[in-house]
């Protein structure tokens, strides 16, 4: 047993003591009273004394008893506590994770993330009373849950209202907030004087969470200790780690789904996957999954744990109209949220695209990739100064551009109706939006080959001889990239999706590559969304999506997975985005237009670092390894409240033996 | 150092000790005294000597120098032989009243001291009434008045001067007031005591010396309500209002019981002594009247009839 306080207890007894030995020095005034005689007073004393046990210790027992039940009162105010941990005096941050993969069943039957609350808790109780935490709950998003205070209680109730989402687990934002907080509480609680930003030490990090964390390896912790608190136990896990549904091109009738479904735990299994269009039961396949290959051995890292997993691909089926389509895995694991997937599908439409071109060969090339590769048959070529002059009926319905796609190379324009539109070699007139100067550069350095617009493109043996050095708005995406310049770039306005490649197409052999009739593919896959699902349509939970508003509409009606609705005034507006997208499972965006326009959203989580939900021992941040620490917290098990029982004990024994009086 | 209050007023004129009507069923009465004790003086009761009353008792046969007035003229008619008529002798009663007057007999409600002289006053009038010869003995820690012999009504006055002037003051000390009062009173009878005997030196002493003159001895112990059921709480200190005596107690229910209990056993020590010496004992407290007592109470214990 040690004690937490006892300093305050040592100055409750220099004070308690003296004055409790000081009363009872007081003597006892007694009221004076004549009798006839006390001949049988004193005698029934005498007899009372004669007979009371304990003759020398009873004269003072009442002194005793109090001695007793102060120093049971001065135990209390010590602080006892078993187990007994001594922390310094410091300043902590708790990371607590509340992605997705915090919704995990444990074996006890508790999911993770109460498992964390309840190792968050016993931190704090362990914390020493001058100690300062803060508390930062993080998924995709970090969140302050507590700024930093002393006040246990208030940390701890805190703690217990954090509720996991179906986010992944990005530490970064959580990192800065943090860094953040840390830096401007330690200023401001400091001493004053030099500020030495250098100097500086920030908060101690304590991060609870089962470890697999997507951007661990692009974060560090600068100028502070970080722990991780390994949290849950739990490994077996099949999910569906990616998900597609198209429709042929050429048969818009015909839904192909495609799903990819990964087994993480130590156990071959076999289940079923079966898709279900609108809940009506479409196919069902059978899967064997061998063991994950690296579920005995540790991982090192957050995101590039080997599974073994394979790829389902369901019978295709004919469906002209839309709905959701779902694929969920019939077994029942420990980590249910990665079970199903949904994704929407739109009713086919034919697509139809207008080429601006003044070249010839350019345009030629453009419609031989529309018209044989893509087999769409609706284009039009038009020439630039005719599309700038162009009539609204000519290029416009209600409003928005009358094409799903607008293909403009080497042309400037400020003919911009709400719309999509591909930019070879010229650049669409917008404030944010700039060209400065050329730039000699022949090969590209790098490019997101996970955005959808670039799947399956490889640009490796792409050269160019010169592009245009783009000035991008912040909001840009940076597709691919030179040694100091963006070569393509998606620029996402309201109303409008601009994707901008910076070189003439006759300068590049990117077009005889087979790189570009895919890349043409996923433009018109993303941009226009007709013909196969819209990508833009499936997001991960957190993401925002943004809504085009038919023409009319007033009000948005988002359905939530959960069954709750918002409604959202888009009163003249052309997008709206909607955030709140922590849940995954399909949202139903309804209009109040006269064709009561729904669209449909659907969020999923198809991550692998996600769906691994075995806890990652050895979590290493920006490649340096964080000290982690597993298993319970020991807790200081506050005695406390034995001490006061122990004086309540001791009070009644002294009001019943008072109340005997037995004393003269 | 609480002071000893002064002894409390006492009544002021007989009526406030006994009231007429109660005086007149009180001639009603008689003291009964257990023994027959030869007194010096003719008075209205039995003697063990023959003598001159009306009452025959026997005969016996005439001897030279007997009084031929008492000669049985009939018989000797008849038998012509002298006998003597013999009548039984009357005698008076010496009544002797022992009455406390220490400090403690000033306490209670109503005052132990007031009840205990009118129960000396009732019985002196009965005792006057039946041509007893009455005593009356006040005492504190020693004889403080003695009057002797009064006999006949006319002497209620100055009986009831008596009791109205005598202070209640001073200690208790029953044994030798006892020993002063066996050495005064010399001849035989009724002695009724009225004490609450709270005295330290204890009353067996005090006792021997009366049962030791061989006297029919009456104990009325008088108490106060107070006495027998405390009303006392807290944490007091107790003054003796006779030797100043301070007994600090802390008022508790075993407290109170062991009190009670104490009490209780004391006065059936007294009792018990009493009995095993031939005397009789009673108890009064004084919240009964004492007119119930006298009437009813020590008619049905046989002190009077």
């Amino acid at each position: 047993m040690s004690f937490l306080t006892w300093p305050a207890a040592l100055m409750a007894a220099s004070i308690s003591l003296p004055l409790l030995l000081l009363l009872y020095f007081l003597k006892l005034r007694r009221v004076e009273r004549t009798i006839s005689s006390t001949l049988l007073w004193k005698k029934a004393v005498q007899d009372l004394q004669v007979n009371a046990p304990f003759q020398r210790l009873r004269k003072n027992i009442l002194l005793l008893l109090q001695f007793l039940l102060l120093a049971a009162v001065l135990l209390a105010i010590a602080g006892p506590v078993t187990n007994f941990i001594r922390q310094p005096e410091r300043n902590v941050v708790l990371l607590i994770d509340q992605s997705a993969s915090m919704k995990t069943t444990e074996p006890d039957g508790r999911t993770r993330i109460e498992h964390a609350q309840e190792a968050a808790r016993d931190f704090i109780e362990n914390l020493n009373s001058g100690s300062k935490a803060m508390v930062v709950a993080f998924s995709d998003r970090a969140e302050v849950i507590c700024t930093f205070s002393n006040d246990k209680r208030r940390l701890q109730e805190r703690i217990d209202s954090i509720v996991p989402n179906d986010g992944r687990s990005r530490i970064g934002e959580a990192l800065q907030l943090a860094v953040a907080y840390s830096s401007s509480f330690m200023e401001t609680g400091g001493t004053g004087g030099d500020f030495n930003p250098e100097s500086l030490q920030i908060a101690d990090i304590e991060l609870f969470s089962d470890g697999r964390i997507s951007d661990a390896a692009d974060e560090f912790v600068t100028r502070a200790k970080m722990i991780h608190h390994v949290i849950g136990q739990a490994t077996d896990n099949v999910g569906i780690t990616a998900f597609d549904v198209r429709r042929e091109i050429d048969r818009p009738g015909v839904i192909s789904v495609f799903a990819q479904v990964q087994n993480f735990g130590s156990k071959e299994v076999t289940l079923d996957a079966s898709m279900f269009l609108d809940d009506k039961l479409k196919d069902v396949q059978q899967i064997t999954l061998g063991p994950n290959r690296d579920a005995t051995s540790r991982p090192s890292s957050g995101d590039d744990a080997a599974v073994s997993g394979r790829n389902v691909l369901f019978e295709p089926f004919d469906h002209d109209a839309g709905g959701v389509l779902s694929v969920k895995l019939s077994r029942k694991d420990d980590f249910m949220v990665d079970n199903i997937v949904t994704g929407p599908i739109d009713p086919p439409r034919s697509i139809r695209i207008l080429v601006v071109c003044d070249d010839r060969e350019t345009a030629y090339m453009l419609e031989r990739v529309f018209r044989d590769a893509l087999e769409i048959n609706d284009v039009t070529l038009m020439a630039a100064a005719s599309y700038d002059n162009a009539s609204e009926e000519e290029i416009a319905v209600e409003g928005r551009s009358a094409f799903d796609l607008v293909v403009i190379a080497n042309h400037d324009t400020n003919r911009l109706l709400p719309g999509n539109y591909l930019f070879f070699g010229g650049i669409p007139q917008i404030d944010s939006l700039s060209v400065d100067g050329e730039i000699d550069e022949n090969f590209f350095v790098t490019w997101r080959e996970g955005h959808p617009l670039l799947r399956y493109v490889a640009l490796d043996n792409v050269y160019t001889i010169k592009w245009k050095r783009l000035k991008l708005p912040l909001h840009a995406a940076r597709l691919v990239d030179g040694e100091d310049s963006t070569a393509m770039a998606l620029i996402t306005d309201p109303g409008h999706r601009y994707v901008v490649v910076a070189f003439d197409l006759l300068e590049s052999n990117f077009r005889m590559q087979p790189a570009f009739p895919i890349f043409i593919q996923n433009t018109v896959d993303y941009l226009s969304g007709g013909a196969v699902t819209d990508a833009s349509k499936l997001i991960v939970p957190g993401d925002t999506f943004s809504v085009p508003t038919p023409p009319g509409a007033q009000t948005m009606t988002v359905v939530r997975p959960d069954g709750t609705e918002e409604e959202i005034d888009v009163n003249e507006r052309h997008t709206v985005t909607f955030g709140k997208t922590r849940q995954v499972g399909p949202y139903l965006a309804k209009f109040d237009d006269e064709a009561s326009t729904v669209e449909t959203y659907c969020a999923n989580i198809l991550d692998a670092t996600e769906s691994t939900i075995r806890p990652n021992m050895a979590l290493s941040m920006a490649g340096e390894a964080i000290e982690s620490v597993s298993g319970d917290v020991e807790v200081n098990e506050p005695l406390w409240p034995w001490a006061v029982g122990l004086a309540l004990v001791l009070l009644l024994v002294e009001w019943w033996i008072y109340n005997r009086r037995v004393m003269i | 150092m609480a002071e000893i209050p002064a002894a409390r007023p006492v009544a002021t004129n007989s009526e406030q000790l006994l009231d007429p009507d109660f005086l007149a069923r009180l001639e009603q009465l008689e003291i009964v005294s257990r023994k027959i004790h030869a007194s010096r003086q003719k008075g209205e009761r039995k003697s063990k000597r023959k003598g001159e009353s009306a009452e025959f008792a026997d005969y016996r046969n005439y001897v030279v120098g007997d009084d031929l007035r008492h000669i049985d003229w009939n018989i000797y008619a008849r038998l012509d032989r002298l006998f003597l008529k013999l009548f039984l002798e009357e005698e008076d009663l010496n009544v002797s009243i022992i009455l406390d007057v220490s400090g403690s007999m000033a306490h209670g409600k109503p005052q132990k001291g007031l009840y205990a002289k009118r129960v000396a006053a009732a019985m002196a009038y009965i005792g006057l009434c039946n041509y007893d010869r009455v005593n009356l003995c006040a005492y504190n820690d020693r004889v403080a008045d003695f009057r002797q012999g009064m006999r006949g009504r006319r002497m209620m006055p100055q009986i009831v001067k008596f009791l109205e002037e005598m202070p209640i003051e001073g200690k208790s000390h029953f044994a030798a007031a006892a020993r002063q009062f066996a050495l005064r009173q010399r001849q035989k009878g009724v002695v009724l005591i009225l004490s609450d005997f709270m005295d330290k030196g204890g009353f067996e002493a005090g006792f021997r010396y009366l049962i030791g003159r061989n006297m029919d001895i009456y104990i009325l112990q008088i108490l106060s309500p107070e006495e027998v059921n405390p009303e006392l709480a807290g944490d007091l200190k107790l003054v003796d209002c006779e030797d100043e005596d301070i007994a600090e107690v802390t008022i508790s229910k075993p407290l109170l019981d062991k009190y009670k209990a104490n009490l209780q056993a004391y006065c059936e020590s007294i009792r018990s002594f009493c009995t095993r010496r031939g005397a009789s004992y009673y108890l009064a407290i004084t919240d009964h009247p004492f007119e119930a007592l006298v009437l009813n109470y020590l008619r049905q214990r046989g002190l009077v009839r």
